[in-house]
C-alpha cells in the first residue's frame, strides 16, 4: 500500500449515542494530523448513527465516513474488523486511532493481525518524533509506563485509553459526511448477538448521586465494608464499589463503578482501598472532587485525586468519621 | 472436545515494588500464572467436565515457565506444550501469536481459551490475534459460558451491559473476572502433575522486521495535582481532610 498520510479515527457509538472517547480521539487525531501532515478522517460504524456522525463532523474532522448497517446494531469483532479494514484501504492513513473501550480493545488486535501491522494498546499519550508515532502506555497495573516506538511504513495503530485527552468541541464548521458500504460475508458474521442485558439496579442508581463513597479490595473482607457504609452515612453519600469486590460477591453489581459498571459524576467521590485501575477510573473521573485513601503511595488513584491520604484505611477511615462527626457537632 | 488453554507466567504483582533510586520496578520476585489465565484454565476444566475431552495447556517462555505449567497440570489439565523462548516480553504480540499458532494448530482444538490480558504488559492482544491467524471467531471479556457440544451461548461484559451471543466451534474465548472461581491444586493433583506429559518445543522466530519496539519500564513523573498527605498519624490526616472538605464546601 505504501506509506500513508493523515489520521484515521474510529468513532464509537454506544446505546446512549456517541461515546465521549470518540471526541477525545478527535483532539489527539487533530494534533497528530498537524504534526504529520494530512487530513483527519473519522469513520463511524453502527446502525442509525447519522446523529453521531453529525457531531463528529462538527467537532474538527476533515471528512467523515459513515458505515450505517443494521448488522452493526450491536458490536461484534468480525463485523468491526471488516469495516475498519475497508476504511483503512479507502483512506491509507499514516496512523489509525481506536478508542480503548471493551470493543476497541477487542477488534484492534484482530485487525492488526489481518493487516500485519504494529499495534500499541491502551495508550495515554501519543506524539510524533522524527516523523514516527511514539506512544506511551501504562503496564503492570498502571504504576509503570513504557514508550512504544513504531517502525516501518504503517499504518500504525493505537488503542487510546478513554479520559487521556480533552474532548473536541464544536468548531463551527461541518465536515463532509460520506456514506460507505462495506460487504460483510458469513466469515465476518460468525458471532450472533442475542441481546444486551441491563442490570436490575433495584431502583437505586448511582449516576445521579451527588456524593459517593466507594470501597475496593483493600477492605480485605466483606464484613469490613461497614467502614465504607459508615463513612458514606457521615458524608450523606451513596455507596459504590470496585469490580474486584463485586466479582467477589461482597456488593451488588449496581454499585459497581467503572467501564463495565456505572459511570458517575458526583460532586464528591471518595475511593477507599481502590487502586485506581483504568477500568475503574473511566467510570468516576468526571467527579468534581476525588478523595483517595490507600496505603500504596504509587497507587494510580492518587494521580487523579484532589485529596489523597497515604495510610492504612482501617485507621484512617474511623478517624475521618470521628472528625466529621466532631465538626458537625 | 479438544480444549487448548494459553497461559503466561508473570511476576507476582504483589511483589512488584518500585525502586525510588532508579525509577524502575523490581520484576525479579516470585513468578506466577497471570491471574486472568487462571480463569481460562478453570473454564477449560469445566468444559471438559461437561463435554468430556482433553485439556492441553501451552506456555511459552524461559525455563521457569515449567512452574506455571505444573500448576495448570495440578489443577487438572491433561498435558502441556512448553515452548522455549528467552523472554516472551521481548517480541511483539503478533510475532508471538505466529509462533504459538503453529503448536495450537497441530492440536485442532474446538475451543481455545486465554485470559483477558496478562498482568504485566496488559495488551490483551494475544487472544484476538491468535483467533485471526487460526481463522476462528473470538470473544473477549467473557463472564459466562453455556452450551452444547458445538454451539455456545456466551456472555461478555461491555460498557452497555452484558452482551449475550451465540457462536459455534471452533472458537477462542478470553476469560474475564467473574467467569468462575479457579480451583486450587489438590495434593493428589500435584502428585499426578509429575506424571503428565509435557512436550518441549523450540520456537522458530520469524525474521521479519518488527513494526514496533518499546522502552524499559519506567515510573512516570508524578503529575499529582491535588494534595497528598503521607507519613502522618491517622488522626492528623483526618483533621487535614476535614479541613479541606470544609474549604471546598463539601461539609
Ligand atoms: C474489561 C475489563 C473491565 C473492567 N471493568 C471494571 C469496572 O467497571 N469497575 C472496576 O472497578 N474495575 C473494572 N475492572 C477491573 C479493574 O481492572 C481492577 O481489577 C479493579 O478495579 C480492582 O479493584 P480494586 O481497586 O478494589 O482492587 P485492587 O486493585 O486489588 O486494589 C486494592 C487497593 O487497596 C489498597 N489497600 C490494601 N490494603 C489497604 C489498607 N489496609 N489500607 C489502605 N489501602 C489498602 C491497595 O494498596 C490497593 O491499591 C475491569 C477489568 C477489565 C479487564
Amino acid at each position: 500500500m505504501g506509506k500513508g498520510t493523515g489520521i484515521l479515527v474510529v468513532a464509537e457509538v454506544g446505546e446512549d449515542g456517541l461515546r465521549t472517547g470518540s471526541l477525545e480521539l478527535l483532539t489527539v487525531g487533530r494534533s497528530l494530523a498537524e504534526a504529520m501532515g494530512g487530513e483527519l478522517t473519522v469513520v463511524v460504524p453502527g446502525a442509525e448513527v447519522v446523529e453521531a456522525a453529525r457531531t463528529v463532523a462538527a467537532s474538527g474532522a476533515d471528512r467523515v465516513l459513515v458505515v450505517d448497517d443494521e448488522r452493526l446494531a450491536s458490536f461484534t469483532s468480525g463485523a468491526w474488523t471488516a469495516v475498519v479494514v475497508h476504511a483503512v484501504a479507502e483512506t491509507n492513513p499514516a496512523a489509525l486511532l481506536i478508542p480503548g473501550t471493551t470493543s476497541g480493545r477487542d477488534y484492534a488486535p484482530r485487525l492488526a493481525a489481518r493487516l500485519r501491522l504494529g499495534l500499541a494498546a491502551d495508550c495515554v499519550d501519543l506524539a510524533v518524533e522524527d516523523g514516527a508515532l511514539v506512544a506511551t502506555r501504562p503496564i503492570l497495573g498502571g504504576r509503570v509506563q513504557t514508550v512504544v516506538r513504531f517502525e516501518g511504513d504503517g499504518p500504525w495503530i493505537a488503542t487510546v485509553r478513554p479520559g487521556s485527552f480533552e474532548r473536541a468541541k464544536p468548531t463551527g464548521e461541518e465536515a463532509e459526511i460520506v456514506s460507505l458500504t462495506v460487504e460483510l460475508g458469513d466469515d465476518d458474521l460468525k458471532v450472533r448477538v442475542v441481546e444486551t442485558l441491563h442490570e436490575d439496579t433495584g431502583g437505586k442508581r448511582l449516576d445521579n448521586a451527588e456524593r459517593i463513597v466507594a470501597g475496593g479490595r483493600g477492605l480485605k473482607e466483606p464484613d469490613r465494608f461497614n467502614l465504607v457504609e459508615d463513612l458514606a452515612r457521615a458524608l450523606n453519600a451513596s455507596v459504590g464499589a470496585s469490580r474486584a469486590v463485586v466479582d467477589a460477591g461482597w456488593r451488588p453489581h449496581h454499585e459497581q463503578v467503572g467501564q463495565t459498571g456505572q459511570t458517575v459524576a458526583p460532586r464528591l467521590y471518595v475511593a477507599v482501598g481502590i487502586s485506581g485501575a483504568v477500568q475503574h477510573l473511566v467510570g468516576m473521573q468526571g467527579a468534581d472532587y476525588i478523595v483517595a485513601i490507600n496505603r500504596d503511595p504509587d497507587a494510580p488513584i492518587f494521580k487523579i485525586a484532589s485529596f489523597g491520604i497515604v495510610g492504612d484505611l482501617f485507621e484512617v477511615v474511623p478517624a475521618v468519621i470521628e472528625e466529621i462527626n466532631a465538626a458537625r457537632a | 472436545m479438544r480444549i487448548v488453554v494459553l497461559i503466561k507466567q508473570v511476576p507476582d504483582m504483589n511483589t512488584v515494588k518500585i525502586d525510588r533510586a532508579t525509577g524502575k520496578p523490581t520484576l525479579d520476585g516470585q513468578r506466577v500464572v497471570s491471574s486472568f489465565d487462571e480463569y481460562a484454565i478453570e473454564a477449560g476444566l469445566r468444559l471438559k467436565e461437561q463435554h468430556e475431552g482433553e485439556v492441553t495447556v501451552i506456555c511459552a517462555g524461559p525455563p521457569s515457565v515449567k512452574d506455571a505449567i505444573t500448576r495448570a497440570l495440578a489443577m487438572g489439565v491433561d498435558n502441556a506444550v512448553q515452548i522455549a523462548l528467552p523472554n516472551a516480553n521481548d517480541i511483539d504480540t503478533l510475532t508471538l501469536a505466529t509462533v504459538l499458532v503453529v503448536e495450537i494448530g497441530k492440536l485442532e482444538p474446538d475451543v481455545v481459551l486465554t485470559g483477558q490480558n496478562s498482568d504485566d504488559y496488559q495488551t490483551g492482544h494475544l487472544g484476538p490475534q491468535l483467533a485471526e491467524l487460526l481463522g476462528i471467531p473470538h470473544l473477549s471479556s467473557v463472564t459466562r459460558i453455556d452450551g452444547g457440544d458445538s454451539e455456545f451461548s456466551v456472555q461478555r461484559d461491555t460498557e452497555d451491559g452484558k452482551q449475550v451471543v451465540t457462536v459455534s466451534t471452533p472458537l477462542l474465548l478470553m476469560a474475564m473476572t467473574g467467569l468462575n472461581e479457579p480451583r486450587l491444586p489438590s495434593i493428589k493433583g500435584m502428585m499426578a502433575a509429575k506424571r503428565k506429559p509435557v512436550e518441549q518445543v523450540t520456537a522458530d522466530l520469524p525474521s521479519a522486521a518488527p513494526s514496533l519496539s518499546w522502552s524499559e519500564p519506567f515510573v512516570p513523573e508524578r503529575t499529582v495535582t491535588g494534595t497528598v498527605v503521607q507519613g502522618v498519624a491517622a488522626s492528623e490526616a483526618a483533621t487535614q481532610l476535614v479541613t479541606w472538605l470544609k474549604e471546598q464546601k463539601l461539609l
